[in-house]
């Protein structure tokens, strides 16, 4: 692993540092102002349900965008041109799919979690489907947490070289903690605000910084490619397809399997779910929604610039002897363009998304473990809210430690896999069944535990025998060789396999009773206010 | 108990068939209904095929005809460069086609058959039929 000199000096460490605090210590304190007093479930899972459109959409895209988008995303724009740019285009037009489809039934039909919209659906076997929803849900929200821990540890990285054990250890503890605090003590008021906050500071910071780029290049996009072009070591090649994507027609599947993953496995993430759920009106989630639309795609766009200018203006030589996967390039251009102070509001805005980012994925967890798992599963829906609110803040605290110690274990994973495989399974084991419970007529309990329980495994199951963790010399077990799957993203065989697991199940079992669907439907539509 | 309240409208999932999904399964039978469920799925089924669809053949397109997208527009601007931007010009057109869709096609058959069932509720329950509640305006929210 070649990790190189430290992105930046002494001062904008120190900066970074003072600035991540302040934000830190203003959010709990505003987490701890805005905090559900009573113990009501409503006001824990869903916040403040009259929110104006803007402040959800800005939620919404806060929840969307990690650190992976900032510093990944970019990198790969600055390594790759061409193809990181497809790839940053695919995590704008996944909100089609929230919003033509999903977004509207979903929230006439549902309550705090999916599994309450699958029970209106299959009311006598609610309980097992609520189950594997959980358990799916619990490996996407883990897998995903996991990833943004690793990720403070590879930012820390960029400023500190190879940090030793107990700072990865001292990073991971405290966001950790702080984590827990917000999911918590806060709830979904509390991870709301933060979401907000992070969503605007990442708006307006990578918005300005592409603007610095642009102006510096006069606003001619011509020059900017030309520059890119020229410092990418691979000349116009740089601004053709295929430089990471294209060296086999393997590569090229695996590209459109991650491509796939990420379209259709957002609208099944499960703290975007849950978001999607808050707004009292259905009007206003839909301006929500296409607020959160506008806020991506702006976000992507100016993350393209800001890969574009990265390598045009620092030099993909530089970018890739600094951090081999090219996370430190917007840092790099920070540091070139507005100097050390610049660098430090990028790198607190990058600890301020994972941050945001890993609260609102706990507090998804700890909210199915406590409504379909203790409260409709275990106590068979006779808890109380006290009794919820209490699992539910209790499960916040066990989920971030789980996911602490696992990003102790995994410190060296690529955050970008582990993202990555979450999405596959978001989009192969939870979209199908959501597809389905929404519109197909003739789905049942079979069909929903076939295609949770079959989307998720083979999936996983994939990914296991994949390069991802055998054969290359960057996977886990480089020794090891038991990769017949070639691809590293499993997306492109398990959604379609998820669907037809759910088709099968359906089929094959006895059909609900046709009330059940007329009703549920007059809902989805007509939908009650 | 009470924590399954009907806060918004929704029957507990174990209650014997309540009053309210009576007045669905009517609502249901309304040709009104009939045909806002036909336009709903057919413009949603279409309009998705056409912004994944659109951009998954993108993806295709750059990786298996690399000859076609490399082509030259103005300077360094290739026509793959050019289909990307556009993605975006498209998914603009089609949250804007789905707005007005949805403020012309869809809201005002959503308001007659929420008063319908309204209506329906309140005979069901033997009192006087009230007036159509104000449907809620876009547009008027809480600012910031």
């Amino acid at each position: 692993m070649v990790i190189g000199a430290a992105v930046s000096d002494r001062l904008s460490l120190q900066l970074t540092l003072v600035l991540f605090l302040s934000v830190v210590v203003v959010t709990l304190f505003t987490a701890l102002l805005t905090a559900p007093q009573r113990d009501e479930i409503s006001e824990f899972y869903l916040g403040n349900r009259t929110m104006s459109p803007l402040r959800n959409g800005l939620a919404m895209c806060g929840d969307y965008l990690s650190a992976a988008t900032l510093l990944g995303s970019t990198g790969l724009v600055a390594l790759t041109g061409y193809d990181g740019l497809l790839y940053l285009c695919g995590t704008a037009v996944a909100w089609m799919m929230v919003l033509l489809l999903i977004a509207e039934p979903l929230r006439n039909t549902g309550k705090f979690t999916l599994g309450d919209t699958l029970a209106l659906r299959v009311p006598r076997m609610q309980r097992p489907v609520r189950l594997a929803l959980a358990v799916c849900t619990l490996a996407i929200t883990t897998l995903y947490l996991v990833a943004q821990l690793v990720g403070s540890v590879a930012l820390l990285t960029q400023f500190t070289g190879e940090p030793s054990a107990t700072t990865r250890t001292l990073c991971v503890v405290v966001i950790g903690t702080v984590v827990i605090v917000y999911a918590a003590i806060g709830g979904m008021p509390g991870a709301t605000f933060i979401q907000v906050v992070k969503a605007v500071m990442l708006i307006s910071g990578v918005t300005v910084t592409a603007v610095m780029v642009l102006h510096r290049f006069d606003w001619n996009i011509d020059a900017l490619l030309t520059a890119a072009a020229d410092n990418s070591g691979s000349g116009t090649r740089f601004l053709e397809p295929g430089l990471r994507y294209g060296a086999s027609t393997n590569s090229k599947l695996d590209f459109f399997s991650l491509q796939l993953a990420i379209v259709l496995g957002l609208a099944a993430l499960p703290h975007v779910m849950m978001r999607l759920l808050a707004p009292k009106e259905v009007g206003v989630l839909r301006t929500s929604v296409v607020w959160g639309m506008g806020l991506v795609s702006l976000v992507c766009l100016a993350a393209g610039i800001l890969g574009l200018g990265a390598t045009a203006v620092v030099g993909r030589d530089t970018i890739a002897d600094t951090d081999r996967k090219g996370d430190a390039a917007v840092l790099l251009l920070a540091h070139d363009l507005g100097g050390a102070v610049l660098t430090a509001l990028l790198s607190c805005l990058a600890f301020v998304t994972l941050l945001a980012v890993a609260a609102g994925l706990t507090l998804a967890a700890a909210t199915s473990l406590a409504h379909d798992l203790y409260g409709e599963v275990i106590r068979k829906g006779r808890a109380t809210q006290t009794e919820e609110v209490a699992v539910a803040r209790l499960a916040a605290a066990v989920i971030g430690i789980l996911g602490m110690l696992l990003a102790l274990i995994s410190w060296g994973a690529n955050t970008a896999t582990l993202a990555f495989l979450a999405f596959a399974i978001a989009a192969s084991a939870i979209l199908p069944t959501l597809v389905y419970t929404l519109f197909w007529r003739r789905f049942t309990a079979q069909g929903a535990l076939l295609s949770l329980c079959g989307g998720l495994l083979c999936s996983v199951a994939l990914v296991v025998f994949s390069p991802v963790v055998s054969s290359t010399p960057t996977s886990f077990y480089p020794s090891a060789d038991f990769a017949w799957f070639p691809l590293q993203n499993p997306g492109i065989v398990s959604i379609p396999a998820g669907f037809l697991l759910g088709w099968l199940g359906s089929v094959l079992s006895r059909p609900e009773t046709p009330e059940i669907y007329e009703d549920f439907e007059v809902r989805t539509l007509v939908g009650v206010d | 108990m009470s924590r399954h309240s009907t806060r918004f409208g929704s029957p507990p999932p174990y209650s014997p068939t309540p009053p309210e999904q009576a007045e669905r399964q009517q609502v249901s039978r309304d040709p009104a209904y009939q045909s806002l469920r036909r336009i709903r799925r057919r413009f949603g089924v279409r309009a998705t095929a056409v912004a994944v669809g659109g951009f998954l053949l993108y993806v295709l397109l750059s990786s298996f005809v690399p000859g076609l997208m490399n082509q030259p527009l103005i300077g360094h601007l290739t026509v793959g460069l050019a289909l990307g931007l556009g993605q975006f010009v498209l998914m603009a057109v089609i949250v804007w086609r789905y707005l007005v869709h949805i403020r012309t096609h869809v809201t005002p058959l959503v308001r007659g058959l929420r008063g319908l069932a309204r209506q329906h509720e309140a005979a069901g329950r033997g009192r006087a039929v009230p007036g159509p509640a104000m449907a809620p305006r876009d547009g008027e929210y809480r600012s910031w």
